[in-house]
């Protein structure tokens, strides 16, 4: 069954960054198995790596050393050109600073991915108008990002990341720019989404989104120091 | 996606419009420079390009060798062109000669021309001008005959069909119209009219111009049968002149070697070497200065891009990083930011094209070329336009997209990380070239500046002050005869002080002559520069003699048998008593031992300042045709002028008086030269203006990125001066940087453009002083704008926004 079928699969994942004087290790080794339908949470204080993790896993950054496989294909050390490939076909990025695009309207930045895609024109704007008004920003569709609330913000930058219907979500502190209501709604969203079959790894500081999730991994200086399944999660799940 | 690139595109332009109006404004300015510059370096290569068989026409000119001494001529002798015509792989060849000053009659109407030649009838097979009446096979048969040029026919008659079997009265003859033709474009033969040469050739014997090898009077130009057989002919002629023209000028007892060289006729324009050349000719150098500015233009601009593109790169990290995280790759990011140069390149191109059509006739005027506003309707032009587009649009695009295609989206994403905005070290050593380049124009344009001033207020030698010169038409001995009745006339009016008659005046060519001088007892032929005046040209002119004296009317001798040399001449000939030396003159030139040297006059320049002083001889001849001298006072002068005008009218009743004043006259000579400070100056301050363009954006940008710095200083106690102090600091060492690479450069390139004047300043380091306190003034005042700004922040402000 395709719940079993691991979407990420990491083995001694190592980043070190080298400037002019120091070393710096950011990941020292991680191994981590995501499965195909799971909701997984990255914690852990400041500087212990998970951005790092995150971006390695969002083909944004490549690892020093280790593997990595994206649904079973090892990519640890694929060309900028074949990521770039990978990252618009599979992946959906929400980022802490929503990261929209200032010169483009709400529609205009949602239906982005699809551009590079290469989609056609009419089904662009079926697919665009189908992610706002799941996210609820439909009728904000001609406004530029300046315009919205934090909240409305970051629907729009969830919008465009599910816009392409990727297999994978990667979150990073979706919540750290908004206010615990927006928050609550943004982890709706999100929850909703792996409802639906998404994959969705989220880095957090806050412990009341990674309720969220069914796995949370602890992140300490580099290492995974522990991995808890969220119990009430599961337990919603199987009522 | 196209349209999403189109529309980031103009949204930023539109967001940010300082930046925008800064880049457009400046790449305009470049580019309409270049298109004016392109006009008129097309138009300079146009030469001769419209007769369609340009490429097979050459044209024989001529080298003197005289002692060691070479002169060459675009003239050759009346026998070349028969001798030339029995060569083979020729096709046609054709002669012709200048009629010099003409003053034609027609209906009660009085016109001059200086630009008509005697052609032979063979003249239109070589260049096929398009005959608008008239045979061109026949035109030029008949004794008597011209053929005019459709504006000549337009000025005399009001059009060609009323031209045509016309008869026009010459002074001396007359001629009827039999053909009209068509000046199509440009060509070094600026010819207004040519009249039969059978009308002249009439005068003379065959024989006698079949075998005169050392007369230089005619042009000669040789159709060949294809455009390889240039070196044939060369060799031809070169077997010609050794075999006969030397042997027969030997037996003639001229002590000289004549060569003659076949040139082509695209060639022509350019080539300013020769003496007596049938027109002004282009100046190679000026294409190629003009050429090396528009580029020049175009860099600067483009540096502009491209500096202000990387400088304001961070604010467009996110966006390239989102792309990236969204599925774009490089390639893809390069493309759209290349496609964004491209199109702030065809907005800047629009804009100059209306730029171009608004300057156009200043342009025109600046040039003293003729350039219509249709320009653009041409496909070369258009071919000039797309090759400006992508080379700037992707040139100066290629290095922001490559630059800003590099980030990482890992690292832009991060709003606590943000990009330098590319490498500070690569702007700087960009604004350092900008500069540099700017100080060259401005080093260059004080040169020339100098330079003119210098010519104009040199010493000549003569003073060319307020000297009205009178032409005295040729061919009418009666004229001549009654000089001295208008000399007394004029002299009635207490306005005009002197009054002289002369040949040659300066800033003409003077004739050159075989003379005999006594060396060490022996009588030695030389030639030199001979000049015939009255006996006050001298005081008129207000040379001074330094030794003996000068004409005297109570010497009757003098006019027969006394010449006065320069100080050149006596130096040449290594006299160190000049007076009394014998000379050999005219026809009596072997044996006449009569003639003495009088006269030693201080050297006085004839030519301009571009030349030395040659050595010359100043014969006596009180009623010569040429011109009439008059010194006027300045008080009074237009009163003056219009008495002498009446004065002229009832003395010459057919010619109507045509009169220059000699200061202009001579320093005509500078035209080219002038031509060309006004348009380097205007060039130039073009230069800094965008340059200056370009370094107000980076201060603004520098500005901008020192905010935090700018605001923890201000708390801690800093100045508003000191803070301007500091942001001007950087820019100040740049120009300085600029200061010194300019200076070696621009040194060099204008002692070259120096060594065409025998007479030039010394490049003093003030030149070079003031070119650059200009250059950092200007950019100090650039900056400072910014900086004070800056430095008026509100600190609090200032450090709350990073």
């Amino acid at each position: 069954m395709s719940m079993q079928e691991l979407i990420i699969d990491t083995q001694n994942l190592q980043k070190k960054y080298i400037t002019d004087t120091v070393e710096t290790t950011a990941l020292a080794g991680v191994d981590l198995k995501i499965k195909r339908g799971e909701f997984v949470a990255i914690m852990g204080p400041s500087g212990c790596g998970k951005s790092t993790l995150l971006n390695i896993l969002g083909m944004l950054d490549s690892p020093s050393s280790g593997s990595f496989k994206f649904l079973g294909q090892e990519v640890a050390n694929v060309s900028e050109r074949q990521r770039a490939k990978l990252r618009k076909e599979n992946l959906g990025f929400v980022f802490q600073s929503f990261n929209l695009i200032d010169e483009l309207t709400v529609e205009e930045n949602i239906a982005l991915p699809l551009a590079y895609l290469g989609f056609s024109k009419s089904e662009t704007e079926k697919r665009t108008l189908q992610a706002m008004e799941r996210m609820g920003i439909a009728h904000r569709r001609s406004h530029f990002p300046q315009q919205l609330s934090g909240g409305q913000q970051q629907r729009a930058a969830i919008a465009r990341a599910v816009v392409s219907e990727p297999a994978l979500i990667l979150a990073d502190e979706p919540t750290g720019n908004l206010d615990s209501v927006h928050g609550r709604e943004v982890m709706q969203l999100l929850s909703e989404l792996n409802d639906a079959g998404t994959t969705v790894v989220m880095v957090t500081h806050s412990p009341t989104d990674a309720e969220y999730a069914h796995r949370i991994v602890n992140l300490f200086d580099g290492q995974i120091v522990t991995e808890n399944l969220n119990v009430k999660r599961h337990a919603a799940e199987l009522l | 996606m196209f349209n999403n690139y189109l529309k980031i595109a103009v949204r930023n332009l539109l967001r940010n419009k300082v930046y925008s109006a800064i880049n457009i404004l400046g790449l305009a300015i470049g580019i309409a420079s270049c298109i004016l510059i392109f006009l008129y370096v097309q138009d300079e290569l146009s030469y001769e390009n419209h007769f369609s068989k340009s490429g097979r026409i050459t044209r024989i000119v001529g080298e003197v060798i005289f002692e060691g001494h070479k002169d060459e001529f675009a003239v050759t002798p009346p026998a070349l062109a028969p001798a030339v015509s029995r060569f083979s792989d020729i096709e046609a060849v054709t002669q012709f000669n200048r009629a010099g000053k003409q003053t034609i009659w027609y209906n009660n109407q009085t016109f001059t021309d200086e630009d008509l030649v005697f052609a032979d009838s063979v003249f239109f097979k070589v260049f096929d001008y398009e005959l608008l009446a008239g045979n061109p096979a026949t035109a030029l048969i008949a004794p008597h005959t011209i053929v005019l040029t459709e504006e000549m026919a337009e000025k005399i008659f009001g059009g060609v069909e009323q031209a045509m079997g016309e008869v026009l009265q010459f002074s001396r003859d007359s001629y009827t119209v039999t053909g009209v033709y068509r000046n199509l474009g440009h060509s070094h033969l600026n010819v207004s009219g040519l009249l039969s040469k059978a009308t002249i050739d009439a005068r003379t014997s065959a024989e006698e111009r079949n075998t005169q090898w050392f007369n230089l009077n005619n042009y000669t130009y040789v159709l060949l049968q294809n455009e390889e057989q240039i070196a044939s002919l060369q060799a031809q002629v070169d077997d010609l002149t050794q075999n006969h023209v030397n042997p027969w000028i030997k037996e003639n007892k001229l002590n000289a070697q004549m060569k003659f060289i076949v040139q082509p006729l695209k060639d022509i324009h350019f080539d300013t070497r020769y003496m007596h050349s049938i027109s002004s000719s282009g100046n190679i150098s000026y294409v190629y200065i003009f050429g090396a500015v528009a580029v020049f233009l175009l860099l600067i601009a483009s540096i502009n891009y491209m500096n202000l593109a990387t400088a304001r790169s961070a604010k467009r990290a996110k966006e390239v990083g989102l792309r990236k995280v969204v599925g774009a790759d490089r390639s893809q990011i390069i493309r759209q930011f290349l496609g964004e140069s491209v199109l702030l390149t065809l907005i800047a191109v629009l804009l100059a094209l209306a730029l171009v059509q608004i300057f156009i006739p200043s342009f025109n005027n600046l040039t003293e070329k003729n350039f219509s506003s249709d320009f653009f309707l041409q496909w070369d032009f258009l071919l000039v336009i797309l090759a400006i587009v992508l080379l700037v649009g992707v040139v100066a695009g290629s290095y922001p997209a490559f630059f800003l295609s590099g980030f990482k989206p890992a690292d832009v994403l991060k709003s606590d990380k943000q990009p330098r905005g590319g490498s500070a070290t690569l702007r700087r050593a960009l604004v350092v070239l900008q500069f540099s380049i700017s100080l060259i124009m401005i080093i260059g344009t004080i040169v020339v500046f100098t330079q003119m001033h210098f010519l104009k207020s040199a010493d000549l030698g003569f003073n060319k002050e307020q000297v009205m010169v009178i032409d005295v038409p040729g061919g009418d001995s009666t004229l001549v005869q009654r000089l001295p009745v208008i000399k007394q006339k004029l002299l009635q009016n207490p306005n005009v002080l002197q009054v002289s008659n002369s040949y040659s005046i300066p800033a003409e060519p003077t004739n050159r002559t075989l003379l005999l001088m006594e060396q060490d007892g022996k009588m030695v032929e030389k030639t030199m520069d001979i000049i015939a005046v009255d006996y006050d040209f001298i005081s008129l002119m207000g040379m001074e003699i330094k030794e003996g004296r000068n004409f005297s009317r109570d010497m009757k001798t003098d006019e027969k048998s006394g010449i006065i040399i320069n100080e050149a001449a006596a130096k040449w000939l290594g006299w160190s008593e000049p007076i009394g030396k014998k000379v050999g003159t005219g026809e009596n030139r072997v044996g006449d031992s009569s003639t003495r040297i009088i006269g030693v006059v201080k050297d006085f320049h004839m030519s301009s300042l571009h030349t030395d002083v040659q050595p010359l001889a100043i014969t006596l001849a009180p009623e010569s045709p040429g011109y009439l001298l008059a010194r006027i006072s300045p008080e009074n002068q237009a009163a003056t002028i219009s008495f002498v005008e009446e004065q002229w009218r009832m003395f010459d009743q057919r010619h109507p008086m045509e009169y220059f004043f000699m200061d202009e006259f001579f320093d005509r000579q500078y035209r080219a030269e002038e031509k060309m400070l006004t348009v380097f100056g205007y060039f130039a301050g073009l230069t800094i203006l965008i340059a200056c363009l370009g370094l107000f954006g980076l201060a603004s940008f520098t500005a901008e990125q020192r905010t935090k710095e700018i605001g923890i200083r201000k708390v801690l106690g800093s100045t508003t001066g000191n803070i301007v102090l500091l942001l001007s600091k950087d820019f100040a060492l740049l120009v300085a940087i600029a200061i010194m690479l300019a200076t070696p450069v621009a040194w060099y390139g204008m002692s070259q453009w120096l060594q065409d004047f025998a007479y030039r300043i010394d490049l003093s380091w003030w030149i070079f002083a003031l070119a650059g306190l200009l250059a950092l003034v200007i950019a100090l005042a650039t900056v400072s704008f910014q900086a004070v700004k800056a430095a008026l922040l509100d600190p609090v402000k200032a450090i709350r926004t990073q």
